[in-house]
């Protein structure tokens, strides 16, 4: 039985819309295990966000229409993001229309509207951040631009669902000297991105110390909602783009409905694995001094031209 | 060996305690000296209002000088028309707060102090109130316009630094933790920081003129309650002081007991704040450890005395409760808190982007720590062998083996590795303390204080030395009570700390100072 490629595509969205506070519901439980803690629920998201839907949205004075503008856009364009990764299958209805510059444009117009969001209401905090936010997405673009050349030199398309098809169909794709180090670059900037330890720390109170929380810091109610929502699908995506990368293994290259079934529990399987593995990284580090960041990503745009230069020399 | 000094107009001697009074000029000049041919460090300053006994104010200074266990204590005597007094901060930078918080409670202003702007109260509290004199009063109506803090009575400018690419970053008094308030005023360039003003006392409470209003035993429960986690340590230097001055000697139990919880308050406090300094570099697993392990050690202190904090322990004249009859309970926890605070050191320890976080931030200088009179774990962390515990024995700590650690470096390591040391150093205290038995009950009988008769009490607290000095009005009540933290002193450290470090790294520098507000504000 085939199932229409649009009707995948709706459950995508809907995958991403739930998926995504699962993720960091479980993020958060593994985290907790480790410290010795006891785990809020893997709920516990959704109810931080039905919290904040239910609250009154208070503005500053002076905030314009950007600062109100921002969390609709930041949401929308996570969704739409999420519609052109191949997380069931590669037969989606979007994936001709958008490639992977267009994917890693689309968060950086995300990025440059929370940058002048935070720098709206003119508090200290938000420009503080927005300052740094735009430190680190300098350094790490062109890192994820180069990571992403080196993966679709291997897949021979920049088109996400064709390079997930002949990575997945390659076999032994993994074992390209140019892929592990295209995965290494993908796994720093990866962190950097989503704003994870050792880069920022989305758990932190020590307002002096955040980079991204400090642009959001004014925003309260349901802007806050959207915009914790769409963390969450970053993180969410960005996982999911590096499965779909590197390993595509499960994903349906047709719209078979036990090939779909199959790839939701590979999909699953990957999430948690994937989840445990950050939490070590989380763990296992101290926070970086902020300027060992350009260290940081400098390595990773390293990482991967060396990917791209052994594509041409080795393989 | 006493230090070739001018001739006083008076002198009194009281167990370690010489009063020396002077007219104006030479307490300036006699006080300068001090500081600078004998290298005395200023231990604390405040006045007093005894006109009701003699028509005058007076100012005392303490002084304690290396390597000798006394006090010298030059008294400014002031006539009740005056209204001004030599400042000494040119010389003696520690005493800058001193004497602005003088000039702020008894309206006497320090005579070419270069910052004179008020200390404790802020714009809206009336412009010539001054709450430690003994005539003060307030209406209802001022008392409105202080809940306000909206009306500017006296403004309070903040220190300004202009050039190219200088941003002024105010942080707080609110901030995003559940944290005491605090204003901090950056001048940054980019990320690092240039200048830093920090404003406190939102949490000024009055708690030296509330004193007044207790009587001696009750006041204990006051003093417990300056701040939090050095309850113990300032109910034992209260007590401390007031038996001094009444002139009672507790039993060699009940110093036994206060020895006890004094090292059992900097345990918990030395690991748990090693810990916290795991928040501020992120390192989750450190973090939870320091906490673990700083419960366990206070679910211990709520067996051992009924309370987290050990409050209700000490009282004028002994001890309420005898802690050291737990030795079993004692020991088992100290065993395996012994062996889980050596794991959560060598995991913090091995792990290199902590370390590395740690190193060479917050740097304090030995020079500026020396001149500002910086004490406890800052000052050993710069290199000053300062403990009260070595330089004045009291209670046991002259029989007990124990080092006053130093370090170097001045960083944020530096003050993390020196807690460590103490930390274990408690450790053993706490194990040497119960192998011995001890004579005498748990308190002897209070007395009457003469009139007008006044002492020092003095601790080493988990954040520092930490003073009380005493005096008692002509019906044995409280005439006045000051008290001197730790923090007090170090606050005006912490700018020079941070000067050159990175905005994000100064929550760190911070943790590593681990100063309370309560305790610094009152």
């Amino acid at each position: 039985m085939t199932i229409p490629s649009s009707l995948i595509e709706t459950t995508q969205v809907a995958l991403l819309l739930a998926a995504a506070p699962l993720f960091t519901g479980w993020v958060k439980m593994v985290k907790c295990w480790m410290q010795g803690r006891t785990a809020p629920s893997l709920l516990q998201p959704f109810r931080d966000l039905a919290k904040l839907f239910s609250k009154d949205v208070v503005l500053a004075e002076n905030a314009s229409w950007i600062f109100r503008f921002t969390p609709y856009l930041v949401f929308g364009v996570s969704v739409l993001a999420g519609a052109i990764i191949p997380v069931l299958s590669t037969d989606l209805l979007l994936s001709a229309t958008a490639d992977v510059i267009v994917l890693v444009s689309l968060f950086a117009i995300a990025r440059f509207f929370t940058a002048l969001a935070g720098m709206d209401i003119g508090t200290a905090f938000g420009g503080m951040g927005s300052s740094r936010e735009m430190t680190i997405a300098s350094l790490a673009e062109p890192g994820m631009l180069m990571a992403v050349f080196a993966v679709s030199l291997v897949g021979k398309s920049t088109s996400l669902s064709q390079m997930t098809a002949v990575i997945s169909q390659g076999g032994h794709a993994m074992l390209r000297p140019s892929m592990v180090f295209a995965l290494l670059a993908f796994i720093l900037i990866a962190l950097a991105e989503t704003g994870r330890i050792p880069v920022d720390n989305p758990a932190t109170h020590l307002e002096l110390t955040m980079i991204h929380e400090a642009m959001i810091l004014e925003y309260s109610g349901r802007h806050l909602a959207l915009i914790e929502w769409a963390g969450m699908m970053k993180l969410y995506l960005f996982t999911v783009l590096g499965i779909a990368a590197f390993f595509p293994w499960g994903i349906s290259l047709n719209n078979d409905l036990p090939a779909i079934a199959g790839a939701l529990v590979f999909l699953f399987l990957k999430l948690g694995f994937v989840g445990m593995a950050l939490v070590l990284i989380e763990t296992g580090l101290a926070k970086m001094r902020i300027f060992r960041i350009t260290e940081f990503l400098g390595s990773a745009f390293l990482f991967a031209t060396l990917g791209m230069m052994s594509f041409f020399m080795l393989e | 060996m006493n230090p070739a000094l001018k001739e006083s107009r008076s002198r009194r001697e009281f167990r370690n305690e010489v009063y020396l009074e002077y007219g104006a000029a030479d307490f300036h000049d006699v006080c300068c000296s001090l500081v600078k041919d004998h290298r005395a460090l200023l231990r604390l300053m405040f006045g007093t209002d005894e006109r009701l006994r003699d028509g005058s104010f007076r100012i005392y200074a303490v002084f304690s000088i290396p390597g000798q266990d006394r006090f010298l204590i030059p008294v400014l005597q002031l006539g009740d028309k005056e209204s001004s007094f030599p400042s000494i901060t040119s010389e003696v930078p520690a005493a800058q707060w001193y004497e602005r918080e003088i000039s702020d409670m008894f309206g006497l202003s320090p005579e070419g102090h270069p910052d004179t702007r008020r200390l404790v109260f802020h714009e809206a509290f009336p412009a010539g109130s001054h709450p430690l004199r003994k005539d003060w009063s307030i209406t209802d109506e001022e008392k409105a316009v202080w809940g306000e803090g909206r009306k500017i009575n006296v403004p309070h400018p903040f220190m300004e630094v202009a050039g190219e690419g200088i941003v002024q970053i105010p942080v707080g008094p609110v901030h995003a933790g559940v944290i005491e308030p605090g204003h901090f005023r950056f001048s940054a360039i980019g990320e690092t920081i240039f200048f830093l003003e920090p404003r406190l006392f939102y949490t000024h409470k009055g708690t030296e003129k509330h004193f007044e209003s207790f009587g001696f035993s009750d006041g204990v429960r006051l003093a417990e309650r300056v701040s939090g986690t050095d309850s113990f340590s300032h109910g034992v230097a209260y007590c401390m002081a007031v038996e001094r001055m009444m002139g009672i000697e507790i039993t060699e139990k009940a110093a036994a007991v206060r020895t006890l919880g004094m090292e059992l308050e900097r345990l918990y406090n030395h690991i748990g704040d090693i810990g916290f300094l795991c928040a501020g570099t992120a390192l989750a697993v450190g973090y939870a450890k320091g906490a673990v392990i700083r419960e366990e050690l206070q679910c211990l202190n709520e067996r051992l005395t009924g309370s987290r904090y050990l409050r209700g322990v000490n009282a004028v004249g002994g001890v309420t409760t005898d802690m050291l009859e737990h030795a079993d309970d004692l020991l088992r926890t100290l065993d395996s808190v012994t062996v889980e605070y050596k794991s959560m050191m060598k995991l913090l320890l091995s792990s290199v982007s902590h370390v590395e976080r740690l190193e060479n931030t917050g740097k304090l200088s030995r020079d500026i720590a020396a001149r500002l009179g910086v004490t406890g774990v800052a000052a050993r962390a710069s290199g000053l062998a300062d403990d009260v515990r070595k330089s004045h024995p009291h209670l046991l700590y002259d029989r007990m083996i124990f080092e006053a650690h130093t370090l170097e470096k001045g960083d944020v390591l530096a003050r993390m590795l020196i807690r460590g040391e103490e930390a274990e150093c408690s450790i053993s205290m706490v194990h040497e303390l119960l192998e011995s038995s001890y004579r005498g009950g748990l308190t002897v009988a209070v007395k009457r204080p003469e009139a007008y008769a006044s002492a020092l009490g003095y601790v080493e607290s988990p954040r520092g030395s930490l003073f009380y000095w005493v005096m008692s009005d002509k019906e044995g009540k409280p005439f006045r009570v000051k008290l001197r933290t730790p923090s007090y002193c170090n606050w005006p450290a912490v700018p020079f700390a941070v000067h050159g470090n990175i905005v994000p790294d100064f929550p760190l520098c911070n943790k590593s100072f681990n100063l309370s507000y309560s305790g610094c504000d009152r």
